[in-house]
């Protein structure tokens, strides 16, 4: 009895890394969208944003340490998700001009953000590397682990808290947990986040009330373009330690169906995103089991759509329930 | 005295309206390719002998040798991008009806490999004489897209799922089952690599012009075009698409039916990929390989927007896209600078053009600018 309830804690105190290992980069992506969102301007481009974060973090780091053999090899890598972030923030704001300055389409200017994003990473990976695959011959700095010391005693916390073979958490991993309760102070707490808010919810009334409505989806935007942009630095340096050509693989649109799935809500986008973790998880797990590998890529987007189902299903419901 | 000062203001609004209508897809192609060129200087050694190859790099060449007098080359090439433009018309206008309803469904990409699947498996296991299995085939390419593209509208309409993120997902599916079946079931034991075996030669589509696959398809498109413009400007259901598409609030309020209006427009547009998709099976490739390459459906979706979502523009657009993609295969294989950067300079050129007030802005600049030096040169005078 005490034996088996040992074995399924250190299965689930097993498990748990992994889904989050999954999840973290929809997950800040997912809190971007969600930030978008909230001040009224849905952000297509996740996706696009994640991409040219994981492709600059990269090239940050390698220029660095090529103009600066000086440093130790950490501050390339810091170097390189600052160079990455600040690459998803300015095409964020790419976006943020061309919709709010010029008037164009959010949706639609979006959607070719991800085309300039995807075109853009394998160009300038087949001009710069002469690979159109990967960068996979250049040597990439990572972005350190953190390890908590002292759980020794307790074996599913300490597997849980630092993963296997207590290597610790990605930094950005606990970024991402982090940015769950800062987002909140902020759009509950903050007057910036009220603001935000209102200009998402009825722009006119907001900008009657005196609120600068323009500025919140500026602040909106380039805040969900960081947090994408995380995301990607996550993939690119941590979840693998190269970039690939369109390795970010739709992790950005599911981060747009989270923050729909989640019903716009905080709790509801966290949960989701780490579903879609979870899903992916699963279908790693099974394909070890021997299952046509085909039908196993089919699983995260099934459950996605399963997911989209039956947030649909539960707001008629409570819709119906209310009228 | 109040009319004297308000008409010329209005003429000049007028007249800056016009302009910027007119100027706004040169501008923007323009913008778009001196941005491309921009980047092209930053990263390549020789950008501009890159730039001019990327520009007539599809063309058909004439020229002279004194053996054989005038001769046109490189025709192979130029098919290429017929080929091309026909795969892309049809994705251009899979996606252009959606989006003229105001549903942004990315799904062409799964509706294609669903299209392409459908009709060569029919054609491979229905025997027959080769007009009616040829008929059979379409017919049920034409099904699976319908069915493939209704499916995110109907989840749009039931359960209010996102469009963009369920036929995104859809897209994935499909693309996996595609390639389940034919790595499974219907691969050609002789193929060599994973791969349905051969149509039968009376199935392929005919072709038009030697040593290229300019089939049949080619001579149907304008059928095809026309009636998808007949669909959109002169029937019931493309009035509704039309007005849903300007405001779903107002088409309820006129008692519009949005939902069949919404799942009927996605589906339409998938009979459409689905034809796509046939015209690459039985038209340009003749069998199916596994790795049938992802992503068209994107570049059906530059094209539409190229064209503004406006059916008759979507040969035009398509064609232009499909030469500078040539272009940039033979700017490719001739230079440092590698063929992507289409994709960049497409996506700026949409940006350029679906910025609605920037142009009337720049108008506007260059208006004043004129009138400015005019006054200055009456004041020379």
């Amino acid at each position: 009895m005490t034996h088996d309830y040992w074995a399924w804690s250190m299965a689930a105190a097993a498990l748990l890394p992994a889904v989050l290992r999954a999840a973290t980069p929809i997950l800040l992506a997912a809190l971007g969208g969600l930030i978008s969102d909230l001040a009224g301007c849905i952000n297509v481009g996740l996706e696009g944003l994640m991409l040219v974060a994981a492709f600059f973090a990269v090239l940050g780091s390698v220029l660095a340490a090529y103009w600066l053999p000086g440093l130790p090899p950490v501050w390339h890598a810091w170097l390189g998700a600052l160079a990455g972030v600040l690459a998803a923030m300015l095409l964020a704001l790419l976006l943020a001009v061309f919709h709010l300055e010029w008037g164009a389409d959010l949706i639609v200017a979006g959607i070719a953000l991800n085309v300039l994003a995807a075109g853009l990473t394998v160009f300038l990976l087949s001009t710069l590397v002469g690979d159109k695959g990967s960068t996979a011959s250049l040597d990439t700095p990572v972005l350190p682990a953190l390890h908590l010391p002292g759980l020794q005693s307790w074996p599913q916390l300490d597997l849980l808290l630092n993963g296997e073979h207590g290597r610790g958490h990605h930094l950005l991993l606990w970024t991402a947990l982090l940015a769950i309760p800062l987002l909140r102070l902020l759009l509950r707490h903050t007057r910036t986040g009220v603001w935000l808010c209102a200009s998402g919810e009825h722009p006119q009334a907001a900008a009657e009330a005196g609120i600068p409505v323009k500025r919140m989806r500026y602040l909106a935007l380039l805040v969900s373009g960081m947090l994408a942009g995380l995301g990607g630095v996550y993939l690119s340096m941590g979840y693998l330690s190269l970039f690939q050509s369109d390795m970010t693989a739709g992790r950005g649109f599911l981060a747009l169906a989270a923050v729909f799935v989640g019903a716009r809500g905080l709790t509801g986008t966290v949960l989701a995103s780490l579903l879609f973790g979870a899903s992916a998880v699963l279908s790693t797990r099974l394909g070890a089991a021997g299952m046509a590998p085909q039908l196993l890529y089919m699983l995260p987007p099934v459950v996605t759509l399963l997911a989209l189902v039956a947030a649909g299903a539960r707001k008629q419901g409570r819709a119906h329930r209310s009228s | 005295m109040k009319q004297a000062t308000a008409l010329p203001l209005q003429q000049r609004l007028q007249r800056q309206q016009a302009l910027a209508q007119r100027l706004r897809l040169p501008v923007a192609l323009a913008a778009g390719l001196g941005c491309g060129f921009l980047i092209m200087c930053a990263v390549s050694s020789e950008p501009l002998r890159a730039f001019l190859i990327l520009l007539t790099g599809a063309l058909p060449r004439l020229h002279w040798s004194a053996g054989e007098g005038w001769q046109l080359t490189r025709l192979v090439r130029f098919g290429a991008v017929i080929e091309d433009a026909i795969t892309l018309t049809l994705l251009g206008l899979a996606v252009a009806i959606p989006f003229r309803a105001r549903q942004f469904s990315l799904g062409a990409d799964g509706q294609l490999f669903l299209g392409a699947l459908a009709a060569t498996v029919v054609s491979l296991y229905l025997p027959g004489p080769w007009f009616v299995v040829l008929s059979l085939s379409m017919l049920a390419a034409c099904a699976s897209g319908f069915l493939w593209g209704a499916l995110p509208g109907l989840l749009k309409t039931r359960f209010q799922a996102n469009e963009i993120v369920t036929t995104l997902m859809l897209n994935i599916v499909a693309v996996q089952a595609y390639r389940w079946l034919v790595s499974g079931w219907l691969r050609d034991p002789a193929g060599g690599f994973i791969v349905t075996p051969f149509l039968p030669a009376s199935l392929q589509l005919p072709v038009l012009l030697v040593h290229t696959n300019v089939t049949v398809m080619l001579l149907a498109l304008p059928l095809l075009v026309w009636t998808s413009w007949l669909l959109l400007m002169r029937t019931t259901l493309g009035y509704e698409i039309r007005v849903v598409g300007q405001s779903a609030a107002f088409a309820l309020q006129a008692g519009l039916p949005v939902q069949r209006t919404v799942w009927l427009s996605m589906g339409a547009g998938g009979v459409l990929a689905a034809l796509a998709g046939m015209h690459i099976s039985h038209g340009l490739l003749k069998r199916l390989p596994v790795d049938l390459p992802a992503g068209l459906g994107y570049e059906g979706l530059l094209v539409a927007l190229l064209a503004r979502c406006e059916p008759r523009a979507v040969p035009w657009a398509a064609l232009m896209y499909a030469y500078l993609r040539t272009g940039a295969l033979a700017m490719e294989r001739s230079t440092d600078v590698s063929r992507e950067v289409v994709l960049v300079i497409q996506a700026l050129v949409i940006l350029f053009l679906v910025a609605e007030r920037m142009q009337p802005a720049l108008a506007g600049g260059w208006l004043r600018w004129r009138a400015r030096r005019a006054e200055g040169g009456r004041h020379d005078a």
